[in-house]
């Protein structure tokens, strides 16, 4: 099946734009006010000019947002009852992980949904914003785009809400435990803006793994700028893991950020393989006393690829832990940035930070810049951090050759081997599988 | 017939320097001997043998290397590993995060043909394509780590991280019991060894010997040659075989010491007046 969608030029990314969007989805006024919101935010903070430390690094050259539009909406003729009508590519996504909800998304609108009837009758809501907004409108004033990540937060959060369509909102109700994974996939085709947001909310004592995939449909350059935000409550354990494998035209800008409550754990897995260029802002603040949080992420660019990651762990509370590993490998011309900082507030006592940040630079040409941070204001913590920037070992290489692997063989073997560390840390066994093949894909340069 | 390594004038110096460590050797193993390589410290052994499995490191200024008659001077160690040349290191490397027996499975695959028609749908030499069968290379990595004293757990193990010394030499006898080779060359697999490490290897070392297999024994110590029967014996000194007789060659250099050697072939020392 084939739907031609129409272009409408009101569905620019322009004032007008942000009504006819909420028009179109027959939005309740209070969305309609923070779009709005949104766009103001949008227009009154300046683009950066480069002088600013995160942006020194990362620069926008070639990024016009009026080469690209708001997909026409709602989609509704898309959606499809089973799995089987959905394209090929897709249909691959969801099977790499055997999960108790799927929730695919093209151009904003969902296209497939589908929830463990046993969870849905708990009380887990797994659905797309759009239906959200209208069905649990409590849950969305209370949670988007409130306290997490604030409209404001930087000028792709401001777009961002001003346009944000489909996206996810999981929510989990006090203990209640979901053992399998849910499985959200994201996709969109050349030449639109994507919006897309993911709001994941576990109650007290409730336990959710989300695996939320990017991809795009197709080769042509896209834009994505979304927003991530997770509240972890109090004993809550949050594994979430992020995959974007966009095509490499793609312009993609994310804001994270996850709020940890009383004793809450959060597992947060974060891979960057596809885009022209990312720019990723991750946050976590542990808000009460005994939280505990991993955050982990793999990278790979190639060719001429820049992906920028921007890491806080704040400790804000006393007796927390947050431990940070991030590696990533680098072939062709491409770039990428790592900065980081651990925030430890005055009152934060006992908190234990790690921190380290592993590079592989596999061409001459590659380059990757490591800007581990220290920020402490309290007195009995215990934090270190660490970067590395590396290349391949020659007497690797040649031990492995001299026992019959073919150069890339013995390459790809000793960049798993590198990024083994992470992997033997992903809880998700058919996502583990998923990243060696693309880590497999990426040495090739693909 | 045999396949026969011979190694003629071959002059080494170190890439990028001006450093020659080797200065026209001369050597010929065949498959179904044992030859003894004993030499001092620094005069080049190890640089022998990573000349013959192709190190980047090296670079051959003159002579040649040839395999059954053909040079291989060209050729990558990959390509040299399968045509049935072997070293064991003198220091093996420790891959961080690669299990042994994954890279040993890809490596027998190579080795045996396996790869050579690639899955469909896939590269050329990809992992994941036309591996060895898991059953059967488990099974058989297994029995030879049994037959060869390797603890099974070694199997997950990440390749020589955290491996003792002699574990480390043991497992490189595992690998080439597993890979077969025609002509290996062991760099001192019996330094840093106690004595029942040393016993170990030496019997695997003494398993593996036979009519299809040629062996190079680089060694400092004639300790190795009480349970190894080497049929030739060669000093190596400053960058060349300059001695070579049977197993008695051994037990002089034993009893006289690299004393004696040095005697004989150091360039006579200036006469100042
Ligand atoms: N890559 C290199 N760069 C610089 N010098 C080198 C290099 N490789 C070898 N050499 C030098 O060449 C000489 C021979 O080294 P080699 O390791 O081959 O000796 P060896 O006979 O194996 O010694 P040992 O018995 O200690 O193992 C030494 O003086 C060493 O320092
Ligand atoms: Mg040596």
């Amino acid at each position: 099946m084939t739907t031609q969608l129409k272009v409408r030029s009101e569905l620019a990314l322009t004032a007008e734009g942000v009504e006819a969007l909420s028009a179109l989805r027959n939005e309740p006024t209070w969305f309609l006010d923070l779009r709005q919101r949104g766009w103001r935010f949008y227009e009154e903070i300046p683009w950066p000019t480069g002088n600013e430390e995160e942006w020194r690094r990362t620069k926008l050259t070639g990024l016009d947002l009026a080469d690209f539009r708001l997909p026409d909406s709602p989609v509704s003729g898309l959606r499809v009852a089973s799995t089987a009508e959905l394209p090929a590519h897709l249909q691959e996504e969801l099977a790499t992980v055997e999960s108790a909800g799927q929730l695919v998304t093209q151009d904003g609108a969902v296209r497939y949904r589908w929830l463990d009837p046993a969870l849905e009758a708990k009380g887990v809501i797994f659905t797309d914003l759009d239906t959200a907004i209208r069905e649990y409108p409590e849950l969305v004033q209370r949670y988007f785009m409130t306290d997490n990540v604030p409209v404001d937060a930087n000028k792709f959060t401001a777009l961002h809400a001003a346009f944000v369509t489909g996206g996810t909102v999981l929510y989990v109700p006090r203990n209640v435990q979901i053992e399998l994974p849910l499985h959200g996939v994201t996709t969109m085709r050349g030449g639109l803006a994507d919006f897309s947001h993911t709001l994941l909310i576990a109650d007290a004592g409730a336990e959710v793994t989300y695996v939320d995939d990017l991809v795009s449909a197709d080769q042509e350059a896209s834009f994505h700028s979304g927003v991530v935000e997770i509240v972890a409550h109090p004993a809550a354990v949050v594994r979430y893991l992020h995959y974007q494998d966009w095509n490499v035209n793609t312009w993609h800008f994310s804001t994270q950020q996850a709020q940890m409550k009383r004793d809450a754990q959060l597992t947060w897995i974060l891979s960057s393989w596809g885009s022209r260029l990312s720019k990723i802002n991750l946050e976590m603040q542990l808000q009460e006393r005994g939280g505990h949080g991993e955050l982990l992420g793999l990278y790979f660019p190639s060719g001429r690829q820049h992906i920028d990651h921007h890491t806080l762990q704040n400790h804000i509370a006393d007796h927390c832990t947050s431990d940070l590993l991030f590696k990533g490998a680098l072939r062709g011309r491409s770039r990428s940035v790592y900065s980081g900082s651990i925030k430890v507030h005055p009152h934060a006592q006992k908190t234990d930070a790690y921190q380290k940040n592993d590079n592989l630079v596999l061409d001459k040409r590659a380059r990757a810049d490591s800007i581990p941070g220290l920020e402490i204001e309290a007195d009995d913590v215990r934090c270190t951090h660490g970067a590395t920037v590396s290349k391949i070992e020659p007497e690797y290489l040649f031990y492995l050759m001299a026992r019959g692997l073919s150069r890339y063989q013995a390459e790809q073997l000793i960049v798993t081997g590198f990024f083994e560390e992470v992997l033997n840390r992903v809880p998700v066994e058919g996502v583990r599988r998923k990243l060696e093949h693309v880590i497999a894909r990426k040495i090739i340069g693909g | 017939m045999p396949s026969e390594l011979v190694i003629k004038d071959l002059r080494v110096k170190v890439a990028d320097s001006d450093l020659e460590v080797l200065k026209g050797v001369n050597l010929t193993v065949r498959q179904g001997e044992i030859h003894a390589l004993m030499g001092p410290n620094g005069s080049g052994k190890s640089t022998l043998a990573y000349a013959i499995m192709g190190h980047p490191h090296y670079e051959v200024t003159e002579g040649d290397i040839l395999l059954d008659g053909e040079s291989i001077l060209e050729l990558e160690p990959n390509e040299r590993a399968r045509k049935g040349l072997f070293l064991a290191f003198q220091y093996p490397v420790a891959v961080p995060g690669v299990s042994m027996s994954n890279f040993l499975r890809t490596a027998v695959s190579n080795i045996r043909g396996y790869t050579d028609k690639p899955a469909v749908g896939d590269k050329p030499g990809v992992i994941g394509s036309n591996l060895m069968p898991m059953k059967e290379f488990r099974a058989e990595l297994l029995q030879k780590m049994d037959e060869f004293h390797v603890d099974r757990s070694f199997a997950r193990r990440y390749l020589n991280e955290g491996f003792s010394g002699g574990e480390k030499k043991r497992v490189e006898i595992l690998q080439m019991a597993m890979l077969q080779p025609k002509i290996a060359i062991m760099d001192e697999t019996d330094s840093g060894l106690d004595i029942d490490a040393l016993r170990i290897v030496a019997d695997g070392v003494n398993k593996l010997a036979g009519p299809n297999l040629g062996i190079l024994l680089i060694t400092h110590y004639q300790r190795i040659l009480n349970y190894v029967k080497p049929h030739f014996v060669h000093v190596f000194y400053n960058g060349r075989v300059v001695m070579s007789g049977g197993p008695e060659l051994a037990a002089t250099l034993e009893e006289k010491g690299y004393q004696w050697v040095k005697q004989q072939f150091d360039e006579p020392a200036l006469v100042t007046a």
